[in-house]
């Protein structure tokens, strides 16, 4: 089973947009579990220190997939994520 | 008379009219001018935001104090149109270490000078008070940063806060989309920003359709001109100040009315103390920053207001 995880960068609360961008992850996570992929999504805070530190400064809403920023300060589409998780798993195999 | 791009009715026109007429024939005075600047500014502002290379700022914003003031004035107009990126902006650059001032400076200049109020202002009222209301916005911005960080709160803050600065390199490889997935995400931004701003936007317009009706013109003679004025208008700016570009209009109004230049100005900078804002900060920094930099930034409106209005002969 391939993991890939996404995680959802903005502020806590979250702001509009960035529930809307983790409706889209979400969506994909769903989607990609017939695949064999597991999406796992979670909600980092973009206040908070370790987030900051590991990530620098960003503009919410951010998506990282396995621990590297790929989209600021936008709403990405549903093929996007795709794309970009199953990316990330070829460059494992 | 050449085309308007601001609404054209003057406190007079609106005698004879019943109640409910007053926020209806000043709406529709609004829109039938209006309505094209309103789209201007919102789609500017979608475009820019999608295409300044967020990445490349945040780099420069991370990495530690040196440039960190010219940064943060030149960035936060382009990046905070969305009133809900900014308080993490503030908190990201506080924490990546570059310290109270430049996040202070940041936090101010976003609401005072953005794009959106800077190019409805200049479009409503005139290109000149827009022009000084960014001149305004960055000695201010500035000021209250600079304070800040010599402060023993503020440095209490910055110690707090301080860690190496974060070594993004790897960690950030942003995927750019295609030039038309840009060009449409930029304008569903700006169709968000206008969902978002619009109807308290409407709302506003009433209440200054009322305004304009019914205040008598001596009330604000007397009250929004010379040294009192100013004092007034920055002490009201500020509470009243919502994220919705209605301190424009309302501006106008009053100005129409017979308030100061000098006054408008106060009145138009009173927003960085804005409540809801202040809030949201002081859970990251303490009541005593907030405190300060509301200080410095109600001194600084007073200060260019009467300076400006000095200038210019309209106080």
């Amino acid at each position: 089973m391939n993991e890939v995880k996404v995680e959802v960068i903005g502020p806590d609360p979250p702001c509009a947009r960035c529930q809307a961008a983790r409706k889209v992850a979400e969506k994909v996570a769903e989607k990609l579990k017939a695949s064999g992929i597991n999406v796992t999504v979670a909600k980092a805070n973009a206040m908070s220190k370790d987030v900051v530190s590991k990530y620098g400064v960003l503009v919410s809403p951010a998506v990282a997939i396995n621990g590297v920023v790929k989209i600021m300060g936008r709403i990405p589409g549903e093929a996007e994520i795709e794309k970009l998780v199953k990316d990330a798993v070829e460059k494992r195999v | 008379m050449a085309y308007s791009l601001a609404p054209t009715m003057k406190p007079a026109d609106f005698h004879g009219l019943a109640v409910w007429e007053i926020p209806l024939a000043y709406l529709a005075d609004y829109f039938s001018h209006g309505w094209i600047c309103l789209l201007f500014a919102f789609t500017v502002a979608g475009i820019i935001y999608e295409f300044v290379p967020k990445d490349v700022v945040m780099k420069y914003m991370s990495s530690g104090r040196a440039s960190g003031y010219a940064l943060a004035l030149i960035i936060a107009p382009f990046l905070t149109v969305c009133s809900c990126t900014m308080v993490p902006l503030f908190a990201g650059v506080l924490y990546a270490g570059s310290g109270i001032g430049p996040a202070i400076t940041f936090l101010l200049m976003a609401p005072a000078a953005n794009i959106l109020s800077i190019l409805l202002t200049g479009e409503m009222i005139s290109w000149e008070v827009a022009g000084v209301r960014i001149l305004a916005s960055v000695a201010v911005a500035l000021t209250a940063g600079i304070i800040i960080s010599k402060t023993p709160w503020g440095k209490a803050i910055e110690r707090e806060h301080q860690q190496n600065s974060a070594d993004t390199r790897g960690t950030v490889e942003i995927v750019k989309p295609p030039l038309d997935e840009r060009l449409t995400a930029s304008l569903k931004f700006a169709a968000y920003l206008a969902k978002q701003i619009l109807p308290y936007f409407l709302l506003g317009l009433v209440a200054v359709s009322y305004v304009e009706a019914y205040l008598p013109e001596d009330i604000v003679g007397t009250y929004l001109t010379g040294v009192t004025g100013i004092l007034l208008a920055s002490i009201i700016g500020g509470p009243l100040y919502t994220p919705t570009l209605v301190e424009i209009v309302l501006g106008r109004g009053l100005l129409e009315l017979g308030m100061s230049k000098g006054a408008l100005l106060s009145w138009l900078m009173g927003q960085p103390y804005d409540v809801a804002n202040a809030l949201a900060v002081s859970r990251i920094a303490k009541w005593k920053v907030v405190l300060t930099y509301m200080l410095i930034a109600w001194a600084g409106s007073v200060f260019f207001g009467l300076l400006y209005g000095a200038l210019i002969g309209s106080l």
